[in-house]
């Protein structure tokens, strides 16, 4: 779908709608021709159905296949889609709405805590460090027991750092990097251990792949996230697949995990079925053990009871619930959480960015060129149609993807703001707001590009292995 | 229960009958009160269950509480309960028939081989040694692939023995010996490397065990089997808990196993439930891998190919032929199997020898007296009720469990076959068989009591190391 210059609406025109809706039903449709995997498939037909609603709700009309919109009455006022069509689990996240996913009812759904301008001045105060602009701005937006993480600080009480990834064939994306970054920052600031896991023995139940080749994903995702700048000092990254096998605390955690979960609890917290593998019903108290300090004896000494902190996408909290729920009845202290949102597709914030569809993410691995014009050509604009209407309305940041990113990626405050009144006031056109997204991206992208290089394999075997951390624990 | 003197009835009188269903419900109301572990509640009420239709067979009437049987008719011909009434599963074994299971129906029920003359044959010229007195007597009766082991091993082609144990608080009985001595005599005639698992892990998940004290059986565990004689420096015994978290191989090839075993298959093998926790349900998968060669690259220098051959009781099988049907799918080579009849409970041979019913079996750690009591008291006897009869008809070996056991432990099979004809006949009276039995059994508990007291924990962790044995690869 060809972009007019200037800008797309805000709002799809019907026709526009009625093209998308078609052009994705063929891509669902390929995708089953092709036998692609079934979460593939699963993502793309949510996608398809979310458009389907989208252009019922803009047209008054149910989609049907070769019959473009002709006449149609606008529905005014409709009701936006209602938060109950977010759909949230570790595998997918859809929403109808344009703006994304609507979070403070997530919050409300999930039970877990804003992190509001209070916890924020506390975290300022008791680290003495402005806060990270993801918190400014509301892009870790959610958290579970931050206030006792604070507490334990204060009373200068051991905590740790523990985040992972699904390691997988495709390069990393840029919406890869946030929990990494806020990471990085959280390490610094609090001078705490950090670990992080590989999930590879997930990635090899759920997709089609050999043990060998998921480990090997491991390794090379692995060098990505030693690129963002932790600490080798402080860090331990490992794979499920090797760890597993060279840990005397690891697997007896993960057994007295999967003593005290049912399968009925993993089917609903995961939705799980009769015909799933026992791989994958069992693989839940995998990610949850690392949350448990006695994972890792090495770096605690044997230490039961160090409590842990888990920065992660809103989407993998179901992991931890069950976690939580499982860690008093084996003694051990409940993990903390903070909750980013998701990095929304370049083609709306409908979903989430994907490495599985190329044209919704900007990869690592992305050229200058290419990150110019996947910009330019796919990311969604909130602008006006023609400049004219522009000028006089302004542009929606709510759902323009160029603004979003730059709440991510755009440090300075004041920037950001002017472009905010400007694209809002329609001073700024939507190719001058793209042009500072790319301006942004681009040396951030290639800097990272640089220090992946210096990412050597020796480097790399150095932070897999088990190093000695010494920080008194 | 009391005996009167020379011998119990071969079949039960109505009243002993009836006695001993009111005994057996009152345990299981017992058990229930006392909230034991479910699986003993079940075994006591499928015991039950057969009890009572043992009586009704018997009687012909149903067994009503309170209400001892008096005029009956006793129905002749009645049919035999059918052989549809033997259950086994791992956990559970059991059968109306006094004789036993009817094990060559469960060849047929289970699609395993019988080891014939022509078999044992064979493994007579092969070995060029006479084959152990269990293959003989038809202990171990049934087998799977066997005649694939002996080409194997006619071509100099290696395999190994994989055999282990499920680690419980209470000592080890005489039954427990019985795959261990033929194990033995295995690695000695074909001079190959054995694996013992020790499956604490299992424990753990089963019972209301913490992980370290699962482990300590584990270890109590190890020392008796290595009083059963194995060579140090072809033995390779581990804990799940511990040889997991120490070796490259095991959680691989766990995960890979878990790959291709649905919960729905689990649940036709094994009867898991969804109210069952994920610990179980993926266990199978542990006890499945170290059929393959891979798990132990320190033993066979990471070679995949390398054949297992597992001797165990028949109950087990349903691991195996879970395992044999993924071994094709990761492209290993199927284990083959020989199995054992399970060994006779003292008070019959409806159900097995069970450690977690005292006076059904004669552990290791009973002292000389010990034994002959239980054996005097407790041993169901095929003898006739008084002398006159007895010397007339003579005894039933087919149900007498101290013939059995003979059968099992006298090593001189012209010295077994004296006391069958003579028993038989009526010549030798049960008192008299039961003393053959208690002067074989004494010394060999005996002697391995001394043995065992001779294993040192140095022993322990030697035989329990991860190391390359004296075999090359």
């Amino acid at each position: 779908m060809s972009n007019r210059q200037n800008c797309d609406s805000g709002s799809l025109s019907p026709l526009e709608l009625y093209e998308r809706v078609t052009t994705q039903g063929d891509k669902v449709r390929s995708l089953k021709a092709a036998e692609a995997p079934k979460d593939e498939i699963d993502t793309a037909v949510k996608l398809l159905l979310s458009l389907k609603l989208m252009y019922k709700a803009t047209t008054g009309q149910d989609y049907k296949a070769g019959s473009p919109p002709t006449d149609f009455t606008p529905i005014n006022n409709a009701p936006a889609i209602t938060e109950d069509d977010d759909f949230v689990d570790p595998w997918t996240v859809q929403t109808s709405s344009a703006k994304g996913v609507d979070y403070d009812k997530l919050i409300v759904r999930f039970g877990s805590s804003k992190i509001d301008k209070e916890l924020i001045s506390r975290i300022e105060r008791v680290t003495g460090q402005k806060p990270h602009h993801f918190l400014r701005r509301g892009i870790f937006f959610s958290h579970r027991d931050m206030n006792q993480i604070l507490d334990a600080y204060e009373n200068k009480k051991p905590f740790y750092l523990y985040t992972g990834r699904g390691p997988s064939s495709e390069a990393l994306h840029v919406g890869h990097l946030i929990p990494f970054i806020f990471t990085k920052w959280l390490q610094e600031v609090f001078d705490i251990p950090l670990v992080i896991q590989l999930t590879d023995d997930e990635k090899y139940l759920w997709k089609d792949l050999t043990v060998e080749k998921a480990y090997e994903y491991a390794i090379e995702n692995a060098k990505d996230i030693i690129a963002c700048g932790f600490d080798i000092n402080k860090t331990f990254i490992f794979s499920d697949l090797d760890y597993l096998g060279m840990s005397p605390g690891f697997y007896k955690n993960i057994v007295k995990i999967q003593k005290h979960v049912t399968f009925n609890q993993v089917k609903g917290i995961f939705g799980f079925t009769d015909s799933d593998c026992i791989g994958k019903i069992s693989f839940p108290a995998i990610q949850a053990a690392p949350s448990f300090s006695s994972t890792f004896p090495q770096i605690f000494k044997g230490k039961e009871d160090i409590q842990c902190l888990i920065p992660c996408a809103i989407d993998q909290d179901p992991y931890f619930r069950m976690t939580r729920d499982v860690a008093p009845r084996l003694g051990y202290p409940k993990p903390a959480l903070l909750h980013s949102v998701f990095f929304p597709a370049l083609q709306g914030a409908q979903t989430k960015m994907s490495a599985s569809d190329p044209n919704s993410s900007i990869f690592l691995t992305d050229t200058p060129k290419q990150i110019k014009t996947k910009i330019n050509k796919h990311a969604f604009s909130g602008g006006k149609d023609t400049i004219e209407e522009h000028r006089k309305y302004g542009g929606n940041c709510d759902v323009d993807v160029s603004y979003m990113y730059l709440t991510f990626f755009l440090e300075d405050d004041d920037k950001l703001e002017q472009l905010k009144q400007a694209y809002t006031s329609g001073a700024l056109l939507t190719g001058e707001l793209k042009k500072a997204l790319i301006e942004t991206l681009q040396p951030l992208i290639a800097a990272h590009q640089e220090r992946r290089k210096q990412v050597t394999n020796e480097m790399q075997a150095l932070a897999q292995a088990l190093i000695e951390e010494d920080h008194g624990e």
